[in-house]
Formats: structure tokens, C-alpha cells, sequence
């Protein structure tokens, strides 16, 4: 196993395969980064809809909390097909990366409302009453008293989210878009072994996730230094 | 853009994808199961073991949980044949679902642990109870209470998961959508109601868990 490896690497990591690599690492950046951006700011405004204090409008919050159900509990290789076949109905000829990057978005903007919710609900309720005591309007209230209070609750969980993304879009291999993992089926069916393609790439997954977690475990520790348990935990 | 829907022809394999759609909860379960099991003695050498077992739990959950699932599958079901080891379809995704819910579990299962206080534990010892009386009176109700939630949530998230062993031709409910939608070539139609089925399947689940945990365990596990 180990001698394949090293009889293949040279040819593996040829200049041409390396540009094809760099390109598919590229996209897979860019379509989990930038889908779970644009579906966080979507997210939030469902869940500014979602919340009966800031949008006090029956149909908007029946809607949001009916598309963030939905959505949640549709896996994404499902939502991926579903969201294909539309774009093929609407007669779409583009790139199949603007296919993969709005299932990417309209998922994550459900789950991006499922975190932002739960920022907004960790700001107590006096606080939300004192600011309509003061006669604070909505934008107001939001963006000074709520949000202040509620980014440490919402940021930490957002990088687990977008790591969650990065994993998800290696199944946007499915409809040919040129990721990671398309990348290294191609490789493979050109004859390089599997070990080789799958391993780098596995590595190429975790040097996108684990830089991740790591800068969200960091702000997580940044923002919540002045909270300190009370009891101490008995494993630490 | 002319386009008529026509569910008509994909109405009939309704039943057909809700037999897939039991599959897909088997394989959650067995998954479940054996990730839960992993989860228990990682999360246990996390807590009482020795430095390399902590270092080797600390290198496999990381691992795990910073690649996607559907490349480990396709390690598993591409590499392991060329060290000799044969795996069908369905054994591949069993063994990688687990070894990936594995990962989460050990996560969520270390975090119960030590969500138990030394006060607890001290309040039962000058009540005077035994070992056998703390582990079942005071730790055990706190651990499941503590875990409940969050185990639940794992297992709707282990069933949408499934869906990814349709990519190996296992014929669990997104494998059947496939095969029907080779058939029929209603496309929309059939993996929306692929849709529909995967909503209504995890609703039922979370409502059957949220019930059974407030009647067994005495927890509140929200639904929604």
C-alpha cells in the first residue's frame, strides 16, 4: 500500500494535477464560504420575521418558522436534486456551481435561523421590556439593546455551521460540479489509486475545516471569559 | 418555461419509497447504535483514561468531524478493496455513518458527563448512599436527563444522513427516489415528494422522541 503510494506520488502531484486540485480547492472554498454568508444574512432576516417582538406580522412569521422547519429536515443531497431539476425546468444553461451555491444558500439560511434565533431568545425578556419602556423603536431596540447581547451566543455556533457546509458540498459532486471530491473521482478514474485521490483530499477537507473550528473555539473563549461557571464540573 | 407538473405517475411508488423510507431509519439506527457505543468508550478514555488514549479519542474525533462524511465512505468502499478487503454497499455506509456519528457522539456524550457536579456526588455520599445506589438515584437520572436532548437531535440529524448512501446504490428512500426517477423521469416530482416523505419521516421521530422523553425520562424536549 505504502510503495503504490510512493511509485504515484511524483505523477499524482504533477503540475497539471496540482492546478486541477488548486482550482477544485478553490470552489469548494468558495461555494461553503460565500453560500453560508449569503444564506446567514437570509437567515437573519427570517429570523427578525420569526420573532413576534420585531415583526409583529401574522403571514411573515407563519412563513419564516413553516421555511425554516422545511428546510432543516431535508437532507442535502435531496434539496441539491430538487433545486437541480428546478433550475433544468427553468431551462437554466449556466454553470452547475450557481446550482450547487443556491442549495447551499437556501439551506443555510434555514439553519443560519435556527442560530440567530436562539441569540435573540439568550437576551432576557426585562431587557426587551425596559427598551419598549424607554420607547425605543424595533431598529433601535434591535441594534442596541439585543444585538449587543446576543452576537456572543450567535458567532460561536455560526463557525460549526459553516464547517458543516464545507463538508456538505462534497455531495455537489453528485451534479458534476468541479469540488474536491469530483476532483477526486476524476483522478481516480484516470488511474491514480484511491488511496491517493481520497487521502489528499480528506487532508485538503480538514485544512479548510479544522483552521475553522479552531478560530471558533478561540472567539468562543474570547466572548465568554467574563462568564464563569459557578460549580466546578467534576471531570475537568 | 412550460412545465406541467404530473404527479399522477409517481403517486403509485408512494408506498415503494415509504419501504425506503424504513430502511433509511434502519440504517439511522444501526448507525445510532454503534456511534453511541463508540461515543461511550471514547467518552469514558476521555475522562478516566490514560494520555494516549485521550490524544488517540482527541486525533479520531477531529478527524471525523473536520472531513465530510461522503469522502470517508468513499475511503472506505474505494481504499480498504485494494488492502483486500471487499465491503458491499450497505456494510461501507453502516460502517461509515457509524465511525462518523461515533465522532459527534463522543462529543456530546463527554459533554454529559461532565455536566455532573461534585456536589451532586457529595450530597449522595452524605446521605450515605452506596456506589450502586449513587450511580442509579443520582447519576444516572442526571446523565440521561442531560443527554436526552441533544441525543435525540443526533439521531434525526443520522437519519437525513442516510440519504448519502443513495450515492453507493444502497436503496434506502433517496436511492428508491433514484431508481423511480429513472423509471418515470418525473423528476421534480419524485424528489419532491422525497422532500415531503423526509420532513414528515424526521417530524414524526422528533414528535415520538419529545413524547417518549417526557414520559420515560421526564425530560423537556422541545419539537420545534
Amino acid at each position: 500500500m505504502w510503495s503504490t503510494l510512493r511509485d504515484e506520488a511524483p505523477r499524482f502531484f504533477g503540475y497539471y494535477n496540482l492546478l486541477f486540485i488548486g482550482e477544485a480547492f478553490l470552489h469548494t472554498l468558495a461555494l461553503s464560504y460565500l453560500g453560508a454568508l449569503l444564506g446567514f444574512v437570509i437567515g437573519f432576516a427570517l429570523a427578525l420575521f420569526r420573532h413576534p417582538r420585531l415583526f409583529p406580522i401574522l403571514p411573515l412569521r407563519l412563513f419564516a418558522i413553516a421555511y425554516v422547519e422545511v428546510f432543516r429536515r431535508i437532507p442535502f443531497l435531496v434539496k441539491l436534486m430538487c433545486v437541480f431539476f428546478a433550475f433544468q425546468i427553468a431551462g437554466w444553461r449556466g454553470s452547475m456551481f450557481t446550482v450547487a451555491l443556491t442549495t447551499v444558500v437556501l439551506s443555510a439560511a434555514a439553519f443560519a435561523a435556527e442560530i440567530v434565533r436562539g441569540g435573540f431568545d439568550a437576551v432576557h425578556r426585562a431587557q426587551w421590556d425596559a427598551a419598549e419602556a424607554m420607547n425605543m423603536g424595533r431598529a433601535d431596540t434591535l441594534w442596541r439593546v439585543v444585538l449587543p447581547q446576543s452576537w456572543p451566543v450567535i458567532l460561536p455556533p455560526a463557525f460549526g455551521y459553516t464547517i458543516g457546509f464545507v463538508k456538505s458540498t462534497s455531495i455537489a459532486s453528485q451534479i458534476g460540479v468541479l469540488e474536491l471530491t469530483y476532483v477526486a473521482k476524476v483522478l481516480n478514474t484516470r488511474g491514480f489509486s484511491a488511496l491517493i485521490c481520497f487521502g489528499t483530499i480528506l487532508l485538503l477537507y480538514f485544512a479548510i475545516c479544522w483552521p475553522t473550528k479552531l478560530l471558533g473555539e478561540r472567539i468562543e473563549r474570547r466572548l465568554t471569559t467574563r462568564v464563569r461557571p459557578v460549580a466546578e464540573p467534576m471531570m475537568a | 418555461m412550460n412545465y406541467t407538473f404530473q404527479y399522477g405517475q409517481v403517486v403509485q411508488y408512494i408506498p415503494y419509497l415509504l419501504g425506503g423510507a424504513w430502511l433509511s431509519l434502519q440504517l439511522a439506527a444501526i448507525s445510532f447504535v454503534a456511534g453511541a457505543a463508540i461515543g461511550l468508550v471514547n467518552a469514558t478514555a476521555l475522562s478516566f483514561g490514560p494520555r494516549p488514549a485521550r490524544i488517540a479519542v482527541r486525533a479520531y474525533v477531529t478527524f471525523f468531524l473536520n472531513t465530510p462524511l461522503l469522502v470517508q465512505i468513499f475511503f472506505i468502499f474505494f481504499v480498504l478493496p485494494e488492502a483486500g478487503i471487499l465491503l458491499e454497499p450497505y456494510t461501507a455506509c453502516a460502517i461509515g455513518m457509524s465511525l462518523n456519528a461515533g465522532a459527534y457522539l463522543t462529543e456530546i456524550e463527554r459533554a454529559g458527563f461532565q455536566s455532573l457536579r461534585r456536589s451532586e456526588l457529595d450530597a449522595a455520599q452524605s446521605l450515605g448512599f452506596n456506589l450502586r445506589q449513587t450511580v442509579w438515584y443520582v447519576i444516572l437520572p442526571h446523565i440521561v436527563k442531560a443527554l436526552y436532548p441533544p441525543l435525540s437531535n443526533q439521531f434525526i440529524i443520522q437519519v437525513m444522513t442516510t440519504s448519502i448512501a443513495a450515492i453507493f446504490a444502497v436503496e434506502e428512500l433517496t436511492g428508491r427516489t433514484y431508481n423511480v426517477n429513472a423509471i418515470t423521469f418525473r423528476s421534480l416530482e419524485i424528489f419532491s415528494v422525497a422532500a415531503v416523505i423526509y420532513v414528515l419521516l424526521t417530524l414524526i421521530v422528533s414528535t415520538a422522541l419529545a413524547l417518549v422523553g417526557r414520559r420515560v425520562f421526564r425530560v423537556k424536549a422541545k419539537v420545534f
